[in-house]
């Protein structure tokens, strides 16, 4: 147990503050490290690694689940889960992509863009209502919401839908300077994500609600509110994310996003944010996310076998979450 | 140490006024035509058993409740009901026995956690929430013990409630409410609990103050008030009153025999710790344990009291020296300690003692389930007429076995702890803060218990922090000083000062008191 006075703080040598903010910030670092170390080490070995496209790519890989990560993170913040983000996705990507089929047009992209986001919302807002209302675990909620979603998405199509316009396209291929406008627009996404739970009052209302409803209530926050806002955002995320797997495939894909809600769920306490809720850093979700996908690179750049492959990413999985422990009650 | 209190302003106006408010929760009438009221820059103490009405009392002056009918006078104004957030807006703050900390977010963090300070964007403005965070706190006189950016999880308690009450300051809060804020600090921090109090009164700050504990209440109140069965009994001047009379006032009737007379009869050494050192000790630990005697462990927080108490039954680790019980080793384990008949009724019973959610019959017969079945099959017949028997024994209320622990009082949570211990019928018992957070009428009947005990030849071991309990009860009262034994005081020549003596270093046990 360490209490750092304001003086002891100033008078510290610089040692001392090194491990201090090394005790207090373990799991971002540990992450960033793993990815500085396998990333460098597939660096040291491999010429395909360091090919600027390679790179490129993989940024451009991680998007999705990044997207989807963000969401889920806010929600897990609060002790609850969102297993209903890929099947959102889905049937965004679907809705959209039938509009498209029938009237293919550069016009109407924008209110396209406005509608997903739309339906992110409204169904995210729909799970927070059955969540705050009837008490029951979210996990389950939302799995019974994104069992229906399937549903609702087969119904709409189990073929691909074509008819997407070329202008859509743009939102994955554009590039400035060489890098894909998107890769700057998710470092914009990330950086907001950060300031917004970290400096806003919302933000710091998840870490109320997910520390402890009780003590949340008696100071004056609104549980309800924030929880719905919170299966929104993640609804949001999981909109956006379902319009950029439609600009990268070019078609309406009944299969899109498949199992992208567990490996939300795994980026997101392997970054360290906390399955009970109330602690973690959105920081140490990004780098979930990129570890995720980085390994995802590199096994497939030294060919290892997929078999192989599925293991040892369950395995790092039970690393990272074993060694996170449960927080202790006051 | 004797503090001339401030004369009450008896022609000032009372900051807040309670009249004729009545209470009821689904046909239970918590409170009738209540009466309270409240100067400015007093301190005033409300007591009474537990269900008299002293939580429902401070729950609807902090708009937490809603009276069915009745006027609270706030400031001249009057009001039927208030939400919390008008309560606070109006200046009342409480601090809950129950902390409202989220212990992972840092002490400036939990403070303006109900209004974050915000710059010209809307963002939280941290550098100015950490400056009033460190105005707050220096105004508790804490600023250079606890640092705005520390975690509330690395705090000890007693910082804890100094933030709790920083948080209630933050909002200005001129009625402070704090319920029984000695129940969960150790008796060094009561010190600085206590000089904090007073400096909120002196800036004319009002304090309801609830505590068990009566002589807290002659150390630091003005005025009491008495609560019995939802209905007030009296308030009166602390200096005009005696102890006596607010048990009476409490109990309904006089409680002359709150210690049981010391008629056992001490037989064979039962425990004997040699030379022993675990964690938390300095010095070797040497003492016995006799049949048909109450052994008392005094010593402030942090002396070893607690650790040795717990180590009797294998819960700390014995760096030399030995344990014995009945001449052999004690056994490493708690479970296996309580088979040969050592046990322990723990600190906190909520956490270590009960399963809450579980029923008094589920936890009585818990430990004793082999006692229960017959060929490896409970016997529900045996299991409810031994549970009945504990209950009778022990006068648990309600005598309902069914109900769920987490309903009953703390009183009665603790008989559960101790009947489902006796149940296994042990030779020793060491009780770990007996009759912490209990009121007085059930303190009396736990301290009857513990005689009977000791009458049939059990051994006990007290350890406690509440001194007149240790005086009333031991034969023999061990002082713990920093992780040494300081002294050993027979009940002839115990006096408070003389354990507080040996428990703060000042005399050593040789020289003359």
């Amino acid at each position: 147990m360490v209490t750092t006075t304001n003086e002891q703080i100033a008078s510290q040598s610089f040692w001392r503050k090194v491990m201090t903010f090394v005790r207090n910030n373990v799991s971002i670092l540990l992450i960033y490290g793993l990815i500085v170390l396998v990333g460098g080490a597939t660096a040291i070995f491999s010429e395909n690694f360091r090919q600027f496209s390679n790179l490129v790519s993989l940024f451009r890989q991680s998007i999705v689940l990044g997207l989807i990560a963000i969401g889920q993170s806010v929600v897990v913040l609060t002790g609850g889960m969102d297993m209903s983000v890929a099947m959102i996705a889905r049937i965004v990507t679907l809705i959209v992509a039938t509009i498209f089929n029938i009237h293919s047009s550069d016009t109407i992209i924008l209110p396209m863009i406005l509608l997903g986001v739309g339906v992110g919302a409204s169904i995210g807002a729909f799970n927070g209502f059955l969540v705050t209302r009837t008490h029951a675990n979210p996990f389950i909620i939302t799995f019974g919401v994104a069992s229906a979603l399937r549903g609702i998405g087969l119904a709409i199509s189990n073929v691909p839908i074509r008819g997407v316009p070329s202008g859509y396209l743009s939102i994955y291929d554009a590039r400035v300077a060489g890098i894909p406008v998107n890769v700057y627009a998710m470092i914009i996404i990330w950086a907001l994500a950060y300031i917004f739970t970290t400096r806003t009052r919302a933000g710091r209302a998840l870490f109320a609600v997910g520390g402890s409803e009780r003590v949340a209530r008696l100071s004056a926050i609104r549980v309800n509110k924030t929880l719905i806002l919170t299966y929104v955002i993640s609804g949001i995320f999981a909109a956006l994310a379902g319009l950029f797997l439609l600009a990268r495939t070019g078609v309406g894909d009944p299969s899109a996003a498949e199992g992208m809600d567990f490996q939300s769920v795994v980026a997101v306490p392997l970054g360290g944010i906390s399955l009970y809720g109330g602690k973690g850093s959105i920081l140490g979700t990004l780098g979930g996310v990129l570890l995720l996908g980085l390994l995802s690179n590199v096994f497939n750049i030294v060919q290892i076998d997929v078999y192989y492959q599925q293991l040892l990413l369950g395995l790092i999985v039970l690393i990272a979450v074993a060694a996170y422990r449960s927080p202790r009650s006051l | 140490m004797v503090e001339t209190k401030a004369a009450v302003k008896e022609l000032a106006e009372p900051i807040l006024l309670l009249r004729d408010i009545q209470k009821s929760f689904g046909g239970i009438h918590a409170l009738s035509d209540i009466s309270f009221d409240l100067l400015p820059g007093e301190i005033h103490a409300l007591v009474g058993e537990n269900g008299a009405g002293k939580s429902t009392l401070i729950k609807i002056i902090a708009g937490a409740y809603t009276p069915d009918s009745g006027v609270i006078d706030l400031d001249g104004k009057q009001y039927r009901d208030f939400s919390p957030d008008q309560a606070r807006n109006l200046g009342v703050g409480i601090v809950y026995q129950e902390f409202t900390l989220l212990p992972e977010l840092s002490v400036a963090e939990n403070i303006f956690l109900a209004a974050q300070p915000l710059n010209s964007f809307g963002l939280i403005n941290m550098k100015d929430r950490y400056k009033e965070a460190v105005e707050l706190l220096s105004r508790l006189g804490a600023e250079t013990h606890i640092s705005p950016n520390t975690l509330v999880k690395d705090l000890t308690v007693g910082e804890q409630q100094l933030v709790e009450i920083a948080k209630a300051l933050a909002t200005d809060a001129r009625i402070l409410i704090m319920d029984e804020p000695s129940a969960v600090l150790p008796s060094n921090d009561m010190a600085r609990l206590f000089s904090v109090i007073r400096t909120l009164r002196t800036e004319g700050r009002s304090i309801i103050y609830i505590s068990h504990r009566l002589s807290e209440i002659f150390e630091l109140a003005d005025r009491v008030t008495v609560l019995k069965d939802g209905q007030t009994m009296a308030t009166k001047n602390v200096a005009d009153t005696n102890h006596a009379e607010l048990v009476r006032l409490m109990v309904g009737r006089a409680l002359t025999d709150m210690y049981p007379p010391h008629d056992n009869v001490i037989g064979n050494v039962l425990l004997e710790v040699k030379d022993l050192f675990i964690e938390g000790t300095v010095c070797d630990i040497n003492f016995q344990v006799h049949e048909g005697e109450v052994l008392g462990l005094a010593g402030l927080g942090g002396s070893g009291r607690t650790t040795v108490a717990r180590s009797l039954v294998g819960l700390a680790k014995i760096l030399s020296g030995q344990i014995l019980y009945l001449g052999k080793p004690v056994p490493s384990t708690p479970a296996a300690a309580a088979e040969e008949g050592l046990v322990l009724i723990p600190e906190d019973r909520k956490a270590y003692g009960l399963v809450l959610n579980q029923s008094m019959r589920f936890n009585i017969a818990l430990p004793n389930l082999r006692q229960f079945s017959l060929r490896g099959i409970l016997r529900g017949y045996l299991e409810k007429s031994a549970v009945h028997e504990s209950v009778d024994t022990l006068q648990i209320r309600p005598a309902k076995p069914e109900i769920t622990t987490e309903n009953l009082s703390g009183g009665n949570q603790q008989k559960v702890v101790v009947a489902k211990w006796l149940l296994s019928k042990p030779r020793v018992v060491i009780f770990d803060e007996p009759t912490r957070g209990i009121d007085v009428g059930a303190k009396a009947e736990i301290y009857q218990h513990i005689r009977d005990l000791t009458r049939e030849g059990l051994g006990v071991v007290m350890a406690s922090s509440d001194l007149p309990e240790l005086l009333g009860m031991s034969d023999r009262i061990l002082v713990f000083h920093e992780g040494c034994i300081a002294g050993e005081v027979s009940r002839a020549e115990a006096t408070e000062e003389r354990i507080m003596q040996l428990a703060t270093g000042i005399v050593s046990s040789d020289a003359v008191a």
